[in-house]
């Protein structure tokens, strides 16, 4: 088949390629392609002006000339799949990159499909993680969106890779991993670890990683989205959906908006972040077929919280979970900021008065905990009141429980991971803050599972 | 006469037609620094080489409808308005010489101790393609700097990338020199890619490298500051390309990029020089991309062949989270933060084992090893906190357990520090540390 001739490349650079467009009709999201020195350069148009399309570039552009005839494909942007999806690795365009083959496909497009506010289904029963920390400040819920936000260096990955195993084997479902901008080292691992557990084939692995261009950067979220999809509207299943890092995704898209020269907002953001993020979150919802219950890491740059990409990716949530600097030098993995850390389950209809009242005490254990270590930082404990010494000595056991041996740590920690139920660590932090377990030395809860009274 | 010059122009021109190399040429339409605009260049490549002037050498950044930019690499003479460009029909490569080993050299292939170039030069593509996720073997050989710190509490393995980071005179560089002296007799080759350093630096880490008797197997790829800066920027690149071919042969390789903050700043200079748009401190949109395509060259390929790379950072007043610095935390397996305040105080390596990360940690280390590790990063890890909160307490009123930790903690401490040029080898840590927390394993 021969593909028509559309036009000829007028300007090039590495992310923004324009082609003059001849008699011929392209759109917006239309595929293009030109053959450079036997090698096939694909181009997706992002804007066009009067007869000129700016588009960026799937490949390198190193060696490209001006001149040179483009044509276009038949379809935009489109993902093959098929039952065979799950166990395989793609990448960003939907290209297998394991040396399989997939038959018997069908392709979509992947950005067709909406949601309408009629097919959103709200429920779903909770989802416990077996990690303290989470199942107690910011429980789960099948079909929520959970936010896993995190500086450089804190332990993101780590966590994401907890959950992994720990919703994963409970949960019992298929599920669809997505690597945006991340390490292609923890991509491999990641593909190693569930092929040694025997799990690789209830995942779909679609990556594209940071070594890879802005382009593939951005286009990642879209194929993984596509096949997580399949699997709810076709297959009616409850998926799970892990995003190792949706930060990466604006920063790729802030990356071809500066290509494009669209004037950026602040620290280079492009104009239409908003429309960009929802784009993508608003396709991950529950519907009455199937639901998607999504964790989705989120790199905060230069430690700031308020910045506008993470602001924006949380408005979607319906909890996040924070990990923090200060923390995490302590040595106390997962680092999780427990006052930024939150829930919409935490909430007294649905979790009940018991866990509910819990978390509002160790809150406020945790806070006073605070004035305190500055308190003492100029006078010494002995000068507290004994009330303040006891919330002191609690909160600092409180805070040493909800460190938690990891089962995808456990090479790095040398502990083997622990599950642990809900209803014990209610009973464990109760005890803590109600002044039973005051005679135990605080390193008793370091790393451990569930209390057991002992002393080490 | 005029006949045999004829003879030879037509001759000349025969062949140029035959080999279908027929040079284009175009003019300068614009200078600013470094940049150049070129007017008449119709059907030049992205990247391609060209000459200006008969001299100056550079190659194109972006083609316009109307013109192409060219960034300058090398310049022997003013350039002027007006000034001819031919294109030469080749991508802009770095050359490189297996000769070069023990040398200072540049991408250009020239030893610059001498001013002379290598023979048998080889292009080096400057960027090639990452490579693919499959192609990667797993990171778990330990890699010895021979400084307890790291070999025990926060280890490196073959293809992991360490971040070194740390205020101005920290002691950054001489962590990556202690480590390249540490790899003799372990067949690792060694490049350390020098950016933005001034020429004296570079002469004296080579006298260093020399007396210790680690030239032998070791590359100094540099860039000086008054080298273009465009030079400087492609040098990392570069120092790459070539450890990526060394590693496809099987060989192990180490990689040191001093500094990477510098190159940050660099590009950021090109970047508003040639009229991009300014992101977040007005480092350009990319600057993610710019780190995390080069530092994804570290790997373990599947096959043998291995790339360590030792990326430093230089900070100020101590913050690790300013933009650039996270920017790379994010992209590398770890990093090593060296401390202003530990070094005043005379605690070297001045690491802050706080602020310190191994992604890889136990898994790149042997079982006996971790084990010794991982008790030893605990108890000195919690020593420091309650060293910090308990330091106005009295000490006679604490329980007994307390007063042991503190005590173990500080002997601990007193062993982590370390000389430099004097490195230990696994043994010595092992035993050293076995006689303070062997009874808790």
């Amino acid at each position: 088949m021969s593909d028509v001739c559309v036009g000829k490349i007028i300007s090039i650079s590495e992310l923004n390629v324009q082609i003059m467009i001849n008699d011929e009709k392209v759109k917006y999201h239309d595929m293009l392609y030109a053959m450079n020195k036997g090698k096939k350069i694909q181009f997706e148009v992002q804007e066009e002006d009067g007869r000129v399309a700016s588009c960026i570039p799937f490949q390198n552009v190193v060696g490209l000339k001006k001149g040179l005839d483009v044509f276009k494909e038949a379809h935009g942007l489109e993902i093959q799949y098929s039952d065979e999806i799950l166990g395989k690795v793609f990448d960003s365009y939907g290209g297998l990159i394991d040396d399989s083959h997939i038959e018997e496909v069908s392709k979509r497009n992947v950005y067709n499909r909406n949601i309408s506010l009629e097919e959103i289904n709200l429920n779903g029963g909770i989802l416990w993680t077996g990690i303290k920390v989470l199942d107690f400040f910011a429980p789960m819920q099948k079909g929520f969106k959970m936010g896993l936000l995190g500086g450089a260096g804190v332990g993101k990955t780590v966590l994401i890779k907890e959950l992994i195993n720990n919703v994963y084997k409970g949960f019992n479902s298929n599920s669809v991993f997505v690597g945006v901008g991340e390490r292609s080292r923890e991509g491999k691992e990641l593909y190693d670890e569930m092929k040694d557990a025997d799990l690789l084939d209830k995942m779909a692995i679609v990556f594209g990683q940071m070594g890879e261009n802005s382009a593939a950067r951005s286009k990642a979220v879209f194929a993984g989205l596509t096949l997580a999809e399949y699997l709810r509207d076709e297959k009616g299943q409850d998926v799970l959906l892990f995003v190792d890092n949706i930060y990466r995704y604006v920063q790729a898209i802030s990356e071809v908006n500066a290509e494009l020269s669209r004037i950026p907002i602040e620290n280079g953001y492009p104009a239409n972040i908003n429309t960009a993020v929802s784009n993508v979150e608003e396709r991950i919802n529950s519907t009455g077929k199937g639901s998607i219950t999504s964790f989705q890491a989120i790199y905060i740059p230069a430690d700031d919280l308020t910045d506008q990409a993470v602001q924006t990716i949380t408005t979607h949530l319906d909890g996040q979970i924070v990990l923090d600097r200060k923390v995490a030098e302590k040595g106390l993995y997962p680092a999780v900021d427990v006052f930024t850390t939150t829930s919409k389950l935490i909430d007294i209809d649905k979790i009940g008065e018991r866990h509910y009242h819990l978390v509002e005490e160790a809150l406020r254990y945790y806070s006073r905990y605070q004035e305190l270590e500055e308190i003492i930082a100029v006078l010494g404990i002995e000068e507290l009141s004994v009330s303040d010494r006891n919330v002191f000595y609690r909160t600092r056991k409180l805070r040493n429980y909800f460190t938690q041996p990891m089962f995808v740590a456990e090479n790095y920690t040398g502990i083997p991971g622990e599950f642990v139920n809900i209803d014990d660590i209610l009973d464990d932090v109760e005890n803590i803050l109600s002044g039973k377990y005051d005679e135990f030395d605080e390193n008793n809860f370091l790393y451990i599972g569930k209390f057991n009274g002992r002393k080490n | 006469m005029s006949e045999f010059i004829e003879n030879l122009v037509n001759a000349k021109l025969r062949n140029m037609k035959n080999m279908n190399n027929v040079y284009e040429v175009g003019y300068v339409s614009k200078v600013r620094d470094y940049i150049l605009e070129v007017v008449g260049l119709e059907s030049v490549g992205f990247h391609e080489r060209v000459v200006i002037a008969n001299h100056s050498v550079g190659y194109v950044t972006a083609i316009g409808k109307n013109s192409v930019m060219v960034a300058l690499l090398q310049r022997t003479n003013v350039i002027f308005v007006g000034d001819e460009v031919v294109t030469t029909g080749y991508d802009f490569c770095a050359m490189y010489s297996k000769a070069a080993m023990g040398h200072i050299v540049d991408i250009f292939g020239e030893d610059r101790l001498i001013g002379e170039k290598f023979e048998n030069l080889k292009p080096h593509m400057i960027e090639t393609p990452a490579i693919p996720i499959m192609e990667r073997g797993e990171v778990n050989r330990p890699f010895y700097t021979g400084i307890a710190g790291i070999d025990l509490i926060y280890p490196i393995g073959y293809g992991q990338r360490q971040l070194i980071i740390g205020d101005k005179k920290t002691g950054k560089t001489q962590i990556a020199l202690d480590t390249i002296v540490n790899q003799k007799d372990r067949n690792v080759i060694c490049i350390y890619v020098a950016v933005n350093k001034t020429k004296k630096n570079i002469r004296e880490l080579y006298e260093n490298l020399m007396k210790k008797g680690a030239m032998e197997y070791t590359l100094i790829l540099a860039a000086f500051n008054d080298d273009e800066p465009p030079v400087s920027y492609f040098t990392p690149y570069a120092g790459l390309s070539i450890a990526e071919s060394y590693m496809r042969e099987g060989q192990d390789v180490l990689v040191v990029i001093d500094d990477l903050k510098s190159h940050a700043d660099i590009h950021r200079e090109i970047s508003l020089l040639s009229g991009k748009i300014p992101g977040r401190d007005a480092y350009p949109p990319d600057i993610f991309y710019t780190h995390s395509r080069l530092l994804e060259k570290g790997c373990q390929h599947k096959d043998g062949g291995s790339i360590t790379i030792l990326p430093i950072v230089e900070t100020r007043g101590g913050d690790i989270t300013d933009y650039i610095s996270t920017n790379i935390i994010s992209i590398t397996d770890g990093q090593l933060v060296l401390s202003k305040k530990n070094f005043e105080k005379g605690l070297k390596p001045a690491i802050n084992y706080g602020l310190s990360v191994s992604r890889l940690g136990g898994a790149v280390q042997e079982a006996e090893m971790k084990k010794i590790g991982a008790v030893v990063r605990r108890n000195f890890l919690s020593y420091l906190e309650t060293k910090e909160v308990y330091q106005l307490a009295n000490v006679d009123e604490m329980s007994p357990e307390m007063q042991q930790s503190l005590k173990e903690g500080e002997e601990l401490q007193e062993r982590l520090l370390q000389y430099k040029f004097s490195p230990r080898t696994p043994e010595e840590i092992k035993s050293h540390f076995m006689e303070v927390v062997g009874n808790q394993l």
